[in-house]
């Protein structure tokens, strides 16, 4: 029996603007399992981004309840849920977001040293030699591609070994024929640690290849099915 | 130890990016500047009293007209304190059948303990210093007393019941001038003669002087020690007492020495809190993409907590390094035109200098770093996201908490340091709203402008607020540098205005009738000198409204003690009133009759008032006079100037002799020889030796302002290209987008140097407004000085802001407009 290693329960969001409340989700429920590959969809503006920030513990919903391995995150501080980011979620993100003064290496060696690893170094090395990168571990971001970046962010996402991993458009800023090597790697990587997968993307394509697509609007489920196309 | 490795990390990787880079060279800047300022006004400050001291050729003396008790010196001698007594009183002296009235300074082994003595084979010869002292037996005599008794070195002089050998001419000695018994020519002897002319008994007027020299702390050990025996027989003195003038000078010069040291302080703090601020704004990604990756906000909090002060730890021992390497250019730099013998420095400088940085670090740098642990994870996946940073009253409360904190410290005067904070406040309040204003305009005019200018005026606009906060920074950094120029040049000009160039330098008194034309004829010829001679008549006042002059001062609670109300003076008469003398009660005589005018203090002290009567005894015929006004004169003028001055037809029937004062350069001293020879009877009092010496001490007290005035400019300069330096992301990403969409390199270096120039130009005249109020304040508060109106200020603030911002901007972000826009977006990104 599969276990739920993510549920959410009518999470709302509610952001104060200059019109008025701006209702940005609305009571949303939701569960998904463990080594479950979850693709969200949506049009712009529909909720996606917001929701996997909560779900993931880098925001609060204005209320509902989001529980992510056993923990119920709504209801940690900050110190608690960062520390539960650090030891069991990893990112990767459209912007990559590396850290512009540290080295290749030194990217995917961060986890394991906030974690407090043993050999950080060695993980790491190992990891980028998985994404094809052993040879520019010396490199800073600014001198990789598009490509090569978002491939370091893949082997950091997985360096903390996380049990989720949290994905936001991957592919959006780099073109067809890179996009697809990165999604190949997740993908590979994804079943190599066994890991649950959680997608946001506009790409239908790219949804397909998931387990499960949930399709959001206006802040609400509108439909959820069985992905057909992997 | 994971928080250590953590932050050592952090160091590692923040070092290598060059994200450390400003703040660091912010610091070393804060604390070099500060302890270069420091250094050299510690030691420059010594250097000027120790050489001031030698106007009392001690550092300390002990005054009184009676003898002081030996006790006084063994105290002193226990402290290691270097002492020497002298002895000085009027003497008349023989050679055959001449006879001279002297001013005689015996002295013991070991004067002066400050300063040389000069001396010359023959009299007004050429001079040089010598340490040695007359030998017992021997006597060094005035050149001016050569030519009056027809005596030539090697000759007998007889003092008292001593026949001595005259040696050589004393040309020059370190405590010259000063009291009232010590005029007349200076007969210099060895106090173990003194028993031997029988001259010193119960009575005479004699002045003992016990003086001292050693350590600033042994001396104030001393001080403490003989406070209670002291009163109120004996005076303990400095130079400030004894020469109020250079005590004047001195003392301002220090608190402008001080107030530089206090500029750079602040402007040193703006500069880190700017490279904290632009850090910390780097960091908000930085921050969000590590809290995403597990990091906790201990751990960022920690983590650039530990940043800080492992940044304290490298930056501040690194800044006293540079601040003694930039105090030692300047010491050799400047030790051609300053042969002064710099005492060693304390331990207070570099106090000053590693305090600065740390309170620099905590009260300026801390806010903004601080903050970044409140940062939103969510900003990895939303940009917009606003990170608030700390609260407006954290940010400025800590700064002016440090900042009162480091001046008061620094200054240890209360009054300056609020002063100077409550026109830096208020000034900032002015200049937000005046920045305001002028930006709003500036608008307006742009939108009919060319496109360069419509694009910098835009860019002003669109910014408001970030850059009405760069504009405050510009207006107080170029605010600070005109406050120190007003200041240094109201000081200066003060000086100058005390004591011209052509200031006379030399009395002439004894004139008989008979010869007031011939010397009036030989000074107009030889010397430069005001044309007029005035008479002088002794006389004294014996009673005050009818009541008999001493019972007058009893009745009024006066004392005894001391040249009272019925002491012998010099009266003289004029008709108009004295250059140098101002009425402050009462009129000058406009009708004939019996009037007097009195000296302002000498008034105050006597209880005299106008319309009192006085009845006056000269030469045994009496008089009554009424007082007309008062008068404020000024002494420093080196002009004859009287305590009793009458109006015409009061004291011409009475004997007079008269008197003047002249200037004469110091190659014509032979004048001196030839006014002597043909009239042996007048009195010559030289005083251009102490003048040339305050002139001296002056014009060092000069290049030592200049000289911090051109460090807290550098100071200043840093804090410009900080604040360029911070707002430089901003508007790179923004030109550089610009040059993406096809704008020309032309047309965004035109827009940044408009931009730059426009802020520059109205941060001038922010300053030009702050700098009048504050130096307005402070010379009429501090200095007490008069305040006065600079319209050149108004010209120079504008100009000096438009260039250097402008300069200090373009050539700041030059590099930038020229690589290519993708790499600067990228960077950016």
């Amino acid at each position: 029996m599969s276990t739920v290693i993510l549920r959410a329960r009518g999470v709302t969001k509610i952001l104060p603007t200059a019109e008025g409340e701006l209702s940005i989700l609305s009571g949303l429920d939701l569960e998904i399992n463990a080594g479950e590959s979850v693709a969200v969809i949506g049009p712009s503006g529909s909720g996606k981004t917001t929701l996997l920030g909560i779900l993931a513990g880098l925001d609060l919903p204005t209320s509902g309840e989001v529980m992510l391995d056993g923990a119920v995150i709504t209801s940690l501080d900050e110190e608690a849920r960062a520390r539960l980011r650090g030891e069991r979620v990893g990112f990767v993100f459209q912007s990559f977001q590396l850290l512009g003064s540290l080295t290749a290496l030194e990217n995917v060696m961060l986890p394991g040293e906030l974690k407090g690893d043993p050999d950080p170094r060695r993980d790491a090395l190992d990891l980028l030699d998985r994404v094809g990168l052993r040879e520019r571990t010396t490199h800073y971001p600014r001198q990789l591609s598009g490509g090569e970046q978002q491939r370091v962010a893949v082997a950091r996402a997985f360096a903390s070994r996380p049990r989720i991993l949290f994905a936001d458009e991957p592919t959006g800023n780099l073109d067809t024929a890179t996009g697809e090597h990165i999604i190949e790697l997740i993908f590979e990587l994804n079943r190599e640690f066994a890991t649950t997968l959680v997608l946001v993307t506009h790409d239908v394509r790219l949804a397909g290849r998931c387990d499960r697509i949930i399709e959001l609007d206006g802040g609400r489920i509108v439909g959820a099915r069985a992905a057909v196309g992997a | 130890m994971r928080r250590l490795a953590f932050v050592l990390r952090l160091l590692r990787r923040d070092w290598r990016g060059g994200e450390l880079t400003l703040l660091i060279v912010a610091m070393l800047t804060a604390v070099g500047t500060v302890t270069a300022i420091s250094l050299t006004v510690d030691r420059l400050g010594r250097a000027l009293l120790s050489e001031s001291s030698n106007f009392l050729a001690a550092d300390r003396l002990i005054a009184s007209s009676r003898e002081i008790p030996p006790d006084f010196e063994s105290a002193a001698t226990e402290l290691g304190i270097r002492t020497a007594r002298t002895l000085t009183f009027p003497s008349m002296v023989y050679a055959g059948d001449r006879n001279q009235l002297v001013s005689v300074k015996a002295v013991s082994q070991g004067y002066p303990l400050r300063g040389t003595l000069r001396v010359s084979d023959e009299p007004f010869g050429p001079d040089s210093p010598t340490d040695a002292l007359p030998e017992p037996g021997e006597i060094w005599l005035d050149g001016r007393v050569f030519p009056a008794l027809g005596l030539a070195p090697g000759d007998t002089l007889v003092v008292g019941e001593a026949a001595l050998r005259v040696t050589r001419v004393l040309a020059g000695e370190p405590d010259r001038g000063g009291n009232f018994l010590d005029f007349g020519p200076r007969l210099l002897m060895r106090l173990e003669d003194v028993p031997a002319t029988g001259m010193v008994k119960p009575g005479s007027r004699i002045y003992h002087r016990l003086l001292f020299s050693g350590d600033e702390g042994d001396l104030s050990d001393l001080a403490g020690r003989l406070e209670g025996s002291i009163k109120p027989h004996y005076r303990w003195m400095s130079i400030r007492e004894s020469s109020p003038s250079i005590g004047d000078a001195l003392g301002r010069a220090e608190s402008c020495l001080m107030l530089g040291g206090l500029l750079a302080v602040l402007l040193a703090g703006a500069a880190v809190a700017l490279g904290a601020h632009r850090y910390a704004r780097r960091h908000y990604e930085h921050v969000a993409i590590l809290k995403t990756l597990g990091a906790t906000p201990a751990n960022i909090r920690y983590g650039y907590l530990g940043l800080l002060a492992g940044l304290g730890l490298v930056a501040v021992p690194l800044g006293l390094l540079v601040g003694g390497a930039v105090h030692l250019g300047i010491v050799s730099a400047l030790s051609t035109f300053m042969p002064v013998d710099l005492p060693m420095p304390g331990a207070k400088p570099f106090a000053v200098g590693a305090m600065t940085g740390f309170v620099c670090l905590f009260a300026f740098a801390l806010p903004p770093v601080f903050a970044l642990h409140s940062i939103s994870p969510m900003r990895v996946i939303r940009r917009d996201l606003e990170h608030l940073g700390p609260s407006a009253p954290v940010t400025y409360g800590s700064a002016a908490a440090g900042s009162l904190l480091l001046l008061i410290w620094y200054t240890g005067s209360l009054v300056l340091t609020l002063w100077t904070l409550l026109g830096v406040i208020g000034v900032s309040l002015l200049f937000g709203a005046i920045a305001l204003l002028l930006l709003h305009g500036g608008h307006r005019v742009g939108m009919q402008a060319g496109s360069r200018w419509r694009l910098a005026l835009a860019g002003l606009r669109r910014r408001r607020n970030e850059n009405v906060a760069q504009l405050l920074i510009f207006g107080l950094a170029i605010m600070l540098l005109l406050i120190l120029l007003l200041l240094r040049t109201e000081l200066i000009e003060e000086w100058r205005s005390q004591l011209p160039e052509d200031a006379p330098n030399h009395f002439v008194m004894n004139v008989v009738p008979e010869e007031l034309d011939d010397v009036r004829q030989m000074l107009t010829e030889n010397t430069t000198y005001g044309g007029v001679l005035f008479p002088m008549i002794r006389g004294r006042i014996i009673a005050v409204n009818g009541t008999e002059a001493s019972q007058w001062r009893r009745e009024r609670g006066g004392g005894d003690d001391g040249p009272g109300i019925s002491s012998e003076r010099n009266l003289s008469f004029s008709e108009t009133l004295p250059p140098n003398n101002r009425i402050v009660a009462g009129q000058w005589w406009a009708t004939s009759g019996a009037y007097v005018s009195l000296e302002e203090e000498f008034a105050r002290e006597t209880g005299l008032a106008v319309g009192d009567s006085l009845r006056f005894d000269v030469a045994g015929a009496t008089f009554d006079a009424e007082v007309t006004s008062v008068r404020e004169v000024e002494w420093d003028s080196m002009a004859p100037n009287f305590f009793l001055l009458f109006s015409p037809g009061v004291l011409e029937q009475y004997a007079a002799t008269w008197m003047t004062s002249f200037h004469l350069t110091a190659d014509k001293k032979r004048f001196l020889n030839t006014l002597l020879s043909r009239f042996p009877t007048i009195t010559v009092i030289e005083v251009d030796e102490i003048i040339a010496q305050v002139q001296r001490i002056i014009g060092r007290v000069t290049q030592a302002i200049e000289l911090v005035l051109a460090l807290v400019m550098g100071a200043g300069c840093l804090v410009l290209v900080a604040s360029i330096q911070a707002s430089r992301d901003q508007r790179l990403a923004e030109h550089a987008l610009l040059r993406a969409l096809g704008g020309s390199r032309r047309l965004i270096q035109g827009a940044l140097a408009a931009e730059f120039a426009v802020l520059g130009a109205f941060a001038g005249v922010v300053a030009a407004v702050g700098a009048e109020l504050t130096t307005w304040i402070l010379t009429t508060q501090v200095f007490a000085l008069p305040g006065s109106v600079h319209p050149w200020v108004w010209m120079v603030g504008p100009v000096v802001g438009l260039v250097v911002v402008a300069v200090c901007g373009v050539l700041s972000t030059r590099s930038l407009v020229h690589s290519p826009p993708i790499l600067v977006l990228r960077e950016l990104a």
